[in-house]
């Protein structure tokens, strides 16, 4: 089969952050290194050579840089300082791109005006919805408990409404873009032949890791895994508290500390702040190789989480102290910070990975085992 | 002609203030227009046929560092606005070893030059000084000993200076050499013996300069000549002092894999073929006479004097060879490979060692030993005759070479003695599997391709990909790596590592460079004058460069380079010319000169 070159492949790359593709002379070290790297997937080293040669065809159905969890001991080991780990993120960065059939992935990763003009337009609309339709006002009298009546102010079968529409557009870009993923990484090559219980048999592969992302802690230092699972749990948590449980997670009725209710939310926020404040950490102190390149896109992602969860917290204390008015506002800056993360960040940026990764993992699963019987039977014909 | 002169410059030019030498430029005769492109900035195609156009240029001059890189697009320009295309000139500050104190005056002289259509070697011969026939070798490595050889054996004096108790360098540490895999002691020791016999060279080892002063032609140098505590001439090798002293030291001579006394001789074949004493480490010495002594009584000759000092020499040379050599990186501190944790992981002097006929274990191949220390009771691991020979071995190509963080260039022999290792491993152990894992495989000189094929040939699995790490899996050696071509990660098991080390300038490269004022590039080799032009001349006047420490390079090369030094030192001294510093002919001077050759 021809393979088409792009000759100006790598300069598409430049613009989701990458400059030194070319620095890379090919010595193998970095997969070698690759503590998930195996006999099926040899990365780094041969993605970058595919970009090099401007294979463009050939990496969108590349599943590789999604099997990579950027621990940086390639880059650390690399001679020629290319930082194999990076490209392997932009790369994550591009495919993303090429799933999204919108187009919209590709301008939030290229260009932050678009990323921060969707989030601020997004943003107003929120602001302007609860203040201009809002039926009742700032309700100032207290529920006995003594806590503001928030679902007076912002009654919860509306906004609940409103977030189920949210979830399902949400949901249908980003199961539409998986479609695609698979299309390019699973459904293209007609050489692979998947049969429907190879679907079913790994399946329990995606939701593993979804879970647990137990392949992280392959790398040689355990403790991102254990930061990066503690902040996705709170997030999930809290996503499906928000999105999916809102009438029984917005209550005027104050329960008791350790009502489930109290407890899941102060995990996740918990989850959340204590996974904030390492990657913040290392974002601004560069510590290690995974923080030295952070891309627009990456502080976006989280110092929204992070105003989000400041003004959670900030809601809940005002609720249960009685505080209507800052109950008021802090509730309309919580939506328009949450929403447009949620709506530009899950399906479009960042936070898609949290659902690419795991159905990567599932279809490179599906691949390898196809690939595996089709090696038995070659050896098989060769033997006979 | 009506002349503009461009400034180019690539990100990595060194610091010349190139304003004031454009400003200079501005004021040269028929000079319309100067235009300086910062560093990283491309000359624009539309800027110069603008400036072409607006000022009818008819001759165009390039100046930078290397400017070469740049000359497409002014040719092209220049088609455009249909000139001469022959009138685009280069003034390469580089190529005429614009650098040292001079620096300024020297790209001023060049582009001067260029703007008249002089070219600059023509005007820029330096001489003058009257030349004082004897000269001075710093190393007496292959380098040095070649020179030495050429220039005595033309009759003239020569001081080898070395700083070890022989002659040799490296060279003398071999077995064989590739590609022809001659012997190398069969070429090396006629040479060094000749030295030790001619009569037009005095050897001084164990010696250093300490001070140079002077002008080209007539050096006044000051040699110290560390005591030897033996009587080179009086001493027969006998051996008897080194089998009563007590004292028992790594060897240098066999990079360190087997032990020597605190008196003894580098090697049999030592020139000068007498004994010496480390002063570091005989007992004697280290008590002030106190302890020991035992060999000064043992010497049936009475050849020994452990209350030696240290000799000052004074020479007067017209010229100065430097052929210092090189040294191995410390790999020590790169732990992917575990040198220093893994006892049968080697270097490549080591492994050149431990297969040398001549060499602790009589030339077989085979692991270390584990032995327990009967002094300190610690365990250690030693190479012992008959030790295991390996099942299977890694040669590592690249160790700290073409890396960013250690050495970025290629150290140019490696791979080739790599090759030649896998070689005398073969030939040694029949059924060992030899596994050579490479970046790219430089085999770039005569027979160096046709050397590589055989080895494949040979049997030795030739793995293009890098390994990234040897580390131990329950007590078995493993070795890591991508093997490239046939698209698969490996994982070798082996029982020795052979790292292909990277090479670095001498240790003395540095102070040497300052004691002589010439510089160093920026790996820290000594610069040469000129890479293609005058590549054993520095920019000051008798002093020459030959051999490793101008730059990695084989023994072949490094012959070579010994010859052509002596070729360049014989003639300063036969041409009655004299010499001078060639960067220091006054700028006045070169612009009157090329101003007559200009008007003729
Ligand atoms: C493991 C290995 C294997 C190799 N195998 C081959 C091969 O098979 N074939 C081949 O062509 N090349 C081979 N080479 C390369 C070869 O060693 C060099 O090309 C050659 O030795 C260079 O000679 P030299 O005289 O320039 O330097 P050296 O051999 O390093 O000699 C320099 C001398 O200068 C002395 N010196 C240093 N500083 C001072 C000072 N300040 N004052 C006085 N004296 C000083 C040193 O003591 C030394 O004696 C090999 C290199 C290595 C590392
Ligand atoms: S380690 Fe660096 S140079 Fe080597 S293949 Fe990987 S990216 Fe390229
Ligand atoms: S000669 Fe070969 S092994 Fe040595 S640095 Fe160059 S490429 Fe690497």
């Amino acid at each position: 089969m021809a393979i088409r070159v792009n000759p100006g492949f790598i300069d598409v790359l430049d613009k989701f952050g990458r400059e030194n593709i070319q620095l890379c002379y090919q010595c193998g070290d970095c997969s070698a290194v690759c503590p998930h790297a195996d006999e099926f997937y040899k990365f780094p080293r041969k993605p970058i050579r595919q970009l090099q040669m401007g294979l463009e065809k050939k990496i969108e159905t590349t599943l590789e840089p999604w099997l990579c969890y950027y621990c940086g001991d390639c880059s650390d080991l690399c001679p020629r300082n290319a930082d194999p780990g990076a490209t392997m993120m932009i790369l994550r960065r591009y495919l993303s791109s090429v799933y999204d059939w919108t187009g919209l992935s590709r301008k939030f990763y290229t260009s932050y005006k678009w990323e921060l003009g969707a989030i601020t337009i997004i943003g107003l609309m929120i602001t302007l919805l609860f203040s201009v339709f809002n039926p009742n006002g700032i309700v100032t009298s207290l529920t006995p408990e003594g806590g503001v009546k928030v679902n007076e102010m912002f009654p919860v079968e509306t906004v609940n409404t409103g977030a189920h529409i949210m979830l399902i557009t949400i949901a249908g870009f980003l199961i539409s873009n998986i479609i695609r993923m698979w299309y390019f990484t699973i459904l293209k090559d007609k050489t692979l032949k998947i049969s429907f219980s190879s679907y079913v048999i790994q399946f329990r592969q995606l939701i593993i890791h979804f879970a647990t992302q137990v392949r992280f802690s392959k790398c040689k230092d355990k403790k991102y895994w254990g930061f990066h699972w503690i902040l996705m749990s709170g997030y999930t948590l809290m996503f499906i508290l928000i999105v999916g449980n809102l009438k029984w997670f917005q209550t005027d009725k104050i329960y008791l500390w350790y009502h489930p209710q109290r407890l899941l939310g102060y995990y996740s926020t918990f989850g959340l702040l204590l996974g904030l404040v390492y990657f913040f950490y290392g974002r601004i102190k560069k510590a290690d190789q995974i923080f030295k390149l952070s891309h627009l896109s990456d502080w976006i992602f989280i110092v929204l989480l992070l105003f989000t969860t400041v003004s959670g917290i900030l809601l809940h204390i005002f609720r249960i102290e009685g505080m209507p008015v800052a109950t008021y506002y802090t509730y309309i800056i919580h939506m328009a910070v949450l929403v447009p993360m949620l709506c530009v960040e899950v399906p479009f940026s960042k936070w898609s990975h949290l659902a690419y990764r795991p159905f990567a993992i599932y279809f490179s699963e599906l691949k390898k085992s196809a690939l595996s019987i089709r090696n038995r039977e070659k050896l098989f014909l060769k033997h006979n | 002609m009506r002349t503009g002169i461009f400034f180019c410059q690539t990100e990595d030019d060194r610091n010349l203030n190139i304003d004031a030498i454009a400003k200079y430029s501005a004021n040269l005769p028929d000079v319309e227009v100067v235009q300086v492109f910062g560093p990283g900035q491309r000359p624009e195609i539309t800027i110069i046929c603008d400036l072409v156009h607006s000022n009818n240029l008819d001759r165009i001059v390039i100046a930078g560092e290397m400017p070469g890189y740049f000359k497409p697009v002014f040719t092209r320009a220049m088609a455009i606005c249909k000139g001469n295309t022959d009138e685009v000139r280069i003034a390469s500050f580089q190529e005429h070893g614009a650098k040292g104190e001079n620096a300024i005056d020297r790209a001023k002289a060049v582009v001067a030059c260029a703007s008249m259509g002089v070219p600059f070697p023509l005007v820029a011969i330096s001489g003058g000084n009257p030349v004082n026939h004897s000269t001075l070798i710093l190393g007496g490595g292959i380098a040095g000993i070649q020179s030495a050889l050429e220039i005595a054996n033309a009759g003239k004096a020569v001081y080898l200076v070395e700083q070890s108790g022989t002659i040799g360098g490296h060279m003398a540490m071999f077995d064989k050499t590739f590609p022809t895999l001659d012997c190398a002691a069969c070429i090396l020791t006629p040479k060094m013996v000749s030295i030790g016999q001619h009569e037009m060279i005095h050897l001084f080892t164990r010696s250093k300069i300490e001070s140079v002063s002077g002008i080209p032609g007539a050096y006044h140098v000051k040699v110290r000549q560390r005591a030897r505590f033996v009587d080179v001439k009086s001493c027969v090798a006998c051996n008897q002092c080194t089998e009563v002293c007590p004292v028992k030291v790594k060897s240098e001579f066999d990079a360190g894999i087997s032990l020597r006394k605190a008196i003894y001789i580098p090697f049999p074949q030592a020139v000068p073929n007498a004994y010496l004493v480390d002063e570091t480490k005989c007992s004697y010495l280290l008590s002030k006479g106190e302890k020991c002594g035992v060999c000064m009584k043992k010497c049936p000759k009475e050849c020994i004097n452990l209350n030696e000092t240290d000799h000052i020499i004074d020479l007067e040379v017209g010229n100065i060879i430097l052929a210092t050599g090189y040294d191995l990186l410390d790999v020590s501190g790169i732990d992917q490979y575990g040198y220093g944790k893994f006892p049968n992981v080697l270097t490549s002097i080591e492994f050149e060692r431990l297969t040398n006929a001549s060499g602790t274990t009589g030339g077989k191949i085979v692991t270390k030993t584990r032995q327990i220390n009967k002094k300190t009771g610690e365990e250690e691991w030693i190479f012992s005759p008959d030790g295991l020979a390996p099942k299977s071995v890694a040669i590592i190509h690249c160790v700290g070479s073409r890396n960013k963080k250690y050495n970025s260039y290629c150290s140019r022999v490696c791979c080739m003695y790599s090759l030649k290792f896998a070689h005398l491993i073969k030939e040694k152990i029949p059924d060992v599997n030899v596994y050579e894992f490479y970046i790219d495989m430089r085999a770039f000189g005569k027979g160096y391709e046709e050397f590589a094929d055989r080895i494949r040939e040979e049997g030795t699995y030739v793995i293009r990909g890098h390994s990234a790490l040897v580390a131990m899996h329950n007590g078995h050696m493993i070795v890591r790596g991508e093997d490239i071509i046939n698209d698969r990660l490996t994982e070798f098991e082996v029982e020795l590592v052979v790292l292909a080390v990277g090479l670095i300038p001498s240790h003395d490269t540095k102070e040497l460079s300052k004691m002589l004022d010439i510089s160093v590039d920026a790996d820290g080799w000594f610069s040469e004058l000129n890479y293609n032009g005058s590549p054993t001349d520095t920019e000051k006047g008798g002093i020459y460069v030959a051999g490793m420490c101008q730059g990695p390079k084989d023994i072949p090369d490094t012959v070579a380079q010994g010859s052509a030094v002596a070729a360049g030192v014989l003639g300063s001294i036969t041409s009655k010319k004299g010499i001078g510093h060639l960067s220091s002919i006054p700028l006045s001077e070169i612009e009157k000169r090329a101003k007559t050759i200009h008007t003729i």
